[in-house]
Parts: C-alpha cells; sequence; structure tokens
C-alpha cells in the first residue's frame, strides 16, 4: 500500500479566486526519496502542507478530492495528530526554531505529545546525532549558522521518529556547501533509517541524482511525474521553467551535435564525467 | 556591531548563574522585605554591601556598576526630595540627623535595585522561562515569554536590515526636532511589523506541526533539581530573615549622627 496518495486533490485558500493545486493525483511508496519540482507559485508549498493537515486544519479554506497518509485521512484528523507521522521542515529555518537551546527544541515535539524525560532525552541524542549538531546542543539558535539552524530543525521533527519527512525548499536560505550538507543528510536518514522522503527543491543540479521518483508541478497541477531521467531530458519540462541539471543539459546537446554517450541521460556532474571518460578513452 | 547588541543576552557559567532562579528569586525578596523594614542607614549599609559578594562571584560587576548608574537619578531625586521636606516641614532646619535619614531613604531604593539586578543579571532566560513553567505559571504563557526572548535578536537584526535599506533610498533618520525625530522611525516601524506579524504566521505554523497542543500533561526536557549552592542560599536567606527580624524588635540602631 502506497504510505502517501491523493486521488484528485483540489484546494482554495479562503479568499483566493482560484484553487492552489487542481486534481493533484499522486503516489508515493514506503521508503521513497521523492523529488517535488515546478517554477515558484506553482502549489508546492500547498501541497506539502496537505501531507500533515495544514491544509485544511490550519489554513482553512476548501479541499476536495481524497488524501490519505500514513493510513490516515487527514481531512479527519488534527495536525497534531500527524506530527507523529509527518514531519515538516520549512523553508526558513530561523522561524522554525523557539526555544532558547537547540535540544531543547528538539526536544519540543515529544514534550508536546507527553513523552516521558528518559525516553525524551534518548530520543533527542539520537536525533542529535542523526544529524550531526550534537555538540552543539547547548547554544543558542541565533548563535549558529543558517545551514545548521536547519539541521537543527530537520532534528526536530526526526526525533519524533515520522514515517515520513516533507522538506519544503529547506535549503534556499543557503549557500551550496551548507545545502550540499544538508542534502547528504536526508539523503542517509532515507537510506539508512528507511524514512520516506519528500524534497521539494529548486536545485536540480545537487538533488536530482538522489531521486527515481520526480514530480513537476506547474500552476497547480501535477505536469509529469516519473523517472527523473525521461522527464529532465523532455523538452517541455525545460519550457516550464523547471532548472533541469548542467550535466542532463550539456549530454543532451552533445546528443544533438551527434555525440552519442550511452542511452542513459546522467543527472549530476559524475554520472556525465564516467560516461565522458568512458566514450574517450581508446579501446 | 549594532545599536541592539545590549539586548542580546549571553551564556555565562558561574556559581551564582547556575543556581536555581527559584530560591535567587525568594533571596531577592528577603533583601526586599529587610530593606522594608529599616529605615535606619546601618542595616541598610549592610545590605548594601553584602551584595557584592555576589556580584563578584557571578562576575557581572561592569553590568551591575552600569545598572546602578542608571538607578542614580531617581536616587539623587529621592534624596534631594527627603532633605527639602524635612527641612521645610521642620522649620527651616538642616540637622545631620534629617540627612541621615534621607541618605538611608536613598540607600533602601539602592538596595531594592540593586537585589533585582543581581538577579536579573544572573539569571538567563531560559532558567527564567523553566522556573515558570514549573511555578505551575499555565505553559502558554512561558513559552510566550522564552520565544519573545528567542527573537528579540532575530527582530534587531531585522530591524537594522530596514533602517539600512530605508537609509539606502534617501531616509534620514538623524534630523530634525524631536518629533520630526520620531516621526522619521515610521517608514522602518512599518515593514518591521508586517515582518513580525508574517514570521508569527509562520511561527505559528512550525508549532501545528511540531504537535503544539497535543495533550494536557506535557512534559520537559529539563527538571529543576535543588544543589547544595540552592540550600545554602535558603539558609543564608533564612539566616538573614532572622537575624532581621531580631534585629528589628531588640536592638535599637544608634543613627550615625549620634555615634559622631
Amino acid at each position: 500500500m502506497a504510505i502517501i496518495e491523493t486521488k484528485n486533490l483540489t484546494y482554495t485558500y479562503p479568499g483566493a479566486t482560484k484553487p492552489s493545486i487542481v486534481d493533484v493525483s499522486i503516489k508515493v511508496e514506503k521508503g521513497e526519496f521523492v523529488l517535488i519540482t515546478g517554477p515558484s507559485g506553482c502549489g508546492k508549498t500547498t501541497l506539502c502542507r496537505c501531507f500533515n493537515g495544514l491544509v485544511p486544519h490550519f489554513y482553512q479554506g476548501e479541499l476536495k478530492g481524497e488524501i490519505s497518509v500514513s493510513g490516515i485521512d487527514t481531512l479527519k484528523h488534527h495536525t497534531y495528530e500527524m506530527a507523529k507521522h509527518v514531519g515538516l521542515v520549512f523553508q526558513n529555518p530561523e522561524n522554525q526554531l523557539f526555544a532558547l537551546s537547540i535540544e531543547k527544541d528538539v526536544a519540543f515535539g515529544l514534550e508536546n505529545v507527553g513523552v516521558s524525560r528518559e525516553e525524551m532525552r534518548k530520543k533527542v541524542d539520537w536525533a542529535l546525532n542523526q544529524t550531526g549538531i550534537y555538540d552543539i546542543r547547548e547554544r543558542s539558535p541565533h548563535e549558529i549558522s543558517g545551514g545548521q539552524q536547519q539541521r537543527v530543525a530537520i532534528a526536530s521533527v526526526l526525533a519524533m521518529e515520522p514515517e515520513i519527512i516533507v522538506l519544503d525548499e529547506p535549503t534556499s536560505f543557503l549557500d551550496p556547501l551548507s545545502a550540499e550538507k544538508i542534502f547528504e543528510v536526508i539523503y542517509r536518514l532515507n537510506k539508512e533509517q528507511g524514512i520516506t522522503v519528500i524534497l521539494v527543491e529548486h536545485r536540480l543540479d545537487l538533488t536530482a541524482k538522489y531521486t527515481d521518483h520526480l514530480i513537476v508541478m506547474d500552476e497547480g497541477k501535477v505536469r509529469f511525474e516519473g523517472d527523473p531521467r525521461q522527464i529532465l531530458s523532455s523538452e517541455e519540462t525545460r519550457l516550464i521553467g523547471v532548472g533541469i541539471p548542467k550535466a542532463t543539459l550539456l549530454y543532451q546537446m552533445l546528443k544533438k551535435e551527434g555525440l552519442n554517450l550511452g542511452d542513459k541521460t546522467p543527472l549530476s556532474s559524475e554520472e556525465l564525467a564516467d560516461q565522458l571518460l568512458e566514450a574517450l578513452s581508446p579501446q | 556591531m549594532s545599536v541592539f547588541d545590549g539586548l542580546r543576552f549571553r551564556k555565562v557559567y558561574s556559581p551564582i548563574h547556575n543556581l536555581d532562579p527559584r530560591i535567587k528569586f525568594v533571596y531577592v525578596i528577603a533583601i526586599f522585605v529587610v530593606a522594608i523594614l529599616f529605615y535606619q542607614i546601618i542595616p541598610l549599609l549592610v545590605l548594601f554591601f553584602m551584595q557584592i559578594p555576589f556580584v563578584l562571584l557571578a562576575r557581572v560587576q561592569r553590568q551591575w556598576l552600569r545598572s546602578l548608574r542608571g538607578a542614580a537619578f531617581l536616587a539623587t531625586f529621592i534624596f534631594v526630595v527627603n532633605v527639602a521636606t524635612t527641612y521645610f516641614t521642620s522649620g527651616y532646619l538642616l540637622t545631620a540627623a534629617n540627612v541621615e535619614n534621607a541618605a538611608a531613604m536613598t540607600l533602601r531604593f539602592v538596595v531594592l535595585v540593586e537585589s533585582f539586578s543581581v538577579f536579573f543579571l544572573t539569571t538567563s532566560p531560559d532558567h527564567l522561562g523553566l522556573a515558570l513553567e514549573e511555578s505551575r505559571v499555565p505553559y502558554e504563557f512561558a513559552f510566550a515569554f522564552t520565544t519573545a526572548v528567542r527573537f528579540v535578536p532575530v527582530l534587531a537584526e531585522e530591524a537594522q536590515t530596514i533602517m539600512d535599506a530605508q537609509k539606502a533610498r534617501g531616509l534620514e533618520l538623524e534630523k530634525g526636532g524631536l518629533l520630526k525625530r520620531i516621526r522619521n522611525y515610521v517608514p522602518v516601524l512599518i515593514p518591521l511589523i508586517v515582518s513580525a506579524i508574517r514570521r508569527s504566521l509562520e511561527l505559528a505554523e512550525a508549532m501545528e506541526s511540531r504537535a503544539w497542543g497535543a495533550t494536557k500533561k506535557r512534559t520537559n526536557l529539563y527538571l529543576l533539581k535543588l544543589h547544595k549552592g540552592d540550600y545554602a542560599l535558603l539558609a543564608i536567606t533564612v539566616g538573614i530573615l532572622a537575624v532581621a527580624v531580631y534585629v528589628h524588635f531588640f536592638v535599637s540602631i544608634p543613627t550615625i549622627a549620634s555615634l559622631l
């Protein structure tokens, strides 16, 4: 059974004239690393908010269609019930940390659910270690860098031991190096802990290599869903305004000029480099 | 760095900082009561000097002196008013006893300021928040308090950015008379308020996503525990109160004027 399934999901924010997402039907299997991309204002964030019930419980408005997350109908369950199953990490790391020390922030969710102190300590330390911020656990959020803040945000949803982590453009406030570290943390959680990851991201250059399930959205609709190699090599995807990885673009240019590097469309510089080396080496 | 630098709290570790905030508060209240109990200058002087070891142990001398300097204006005012009223009511006579009395009243005020400033200078906001939580203050209030402290540096930074941006567009903050100067800040305040509201929405969203309000029986990662130092301070507090009450009722305190 799919861990997330939506059927004809359509949602309009209160006071808005047109819906933010239209007829979204997607299916995510357990343990997948799903990448959602698309131009700004295409409804990615709204879709993320549906996964833990912020839409419609927090935002009100009208939600039509069906949605099931971890087998739970989010329409009938509150966001705080969903928090144990879905962890949502937001764009701005600063605005999701409220405590005066990092470990207190990581414990916030567990405190809210009423976990005992001993168990909480264990889970908090585990989450801090998983995200590599154990050493700075006693600092206050404004003393650390944006990349570290975002890792705290990830740790704070991780401490709840959710089956799914949804990250809504977690690196748009970060420099490329910190961004890459964040992606590595997420990828490791996905591989080692088996947590289903849904990542919303513009920087496909850095992220396309992690995924085998890509969703491209535009104007509230799902335009493409499936194998990233196929989707990213199509002309239409580029026209929507998706940031195609440089390696994929170069591959296509070379292909157009008659240099065939094999059937596999590369998604990262490493893959392209391998293909080039193979093509250039004298047999 | 910025004009708002003073608003940032820093973590300092010292024997006084590590004391339980509740006990420290009880101590401050005790000093408060004792200061009210006496109107003679000698016990008030004793009270005043008794705080100094705390200040030195906590290594907050500089901030402490600054807070005393802040109180200097009011202290002078109290002194002058006291001397003046006795001067006029006692038939235009300035006696040493009257001046001493006025000095004692002033000192009483200074002791109050001093002890409160020691409390606030040596208690970190998260300790204070924790103390609030454990004193059965509704969690919402304790949370509002710590979050407010958490966002002070963030908002200060933002105010600085907005000020810089508006200055870059030609806003002159330091121009004109007092009223004009206050009006100059409107283009800084409005964006600041708008962004604070937007920020609060995002915060609310993040709180909801992390199970805010899931259960009435909330637990806490930290627990305030009383250590040796806390018991010692408690003992000192009780001692001070006992001595103060004894002296107040059974010892007649001489004035400095009569000793001379």
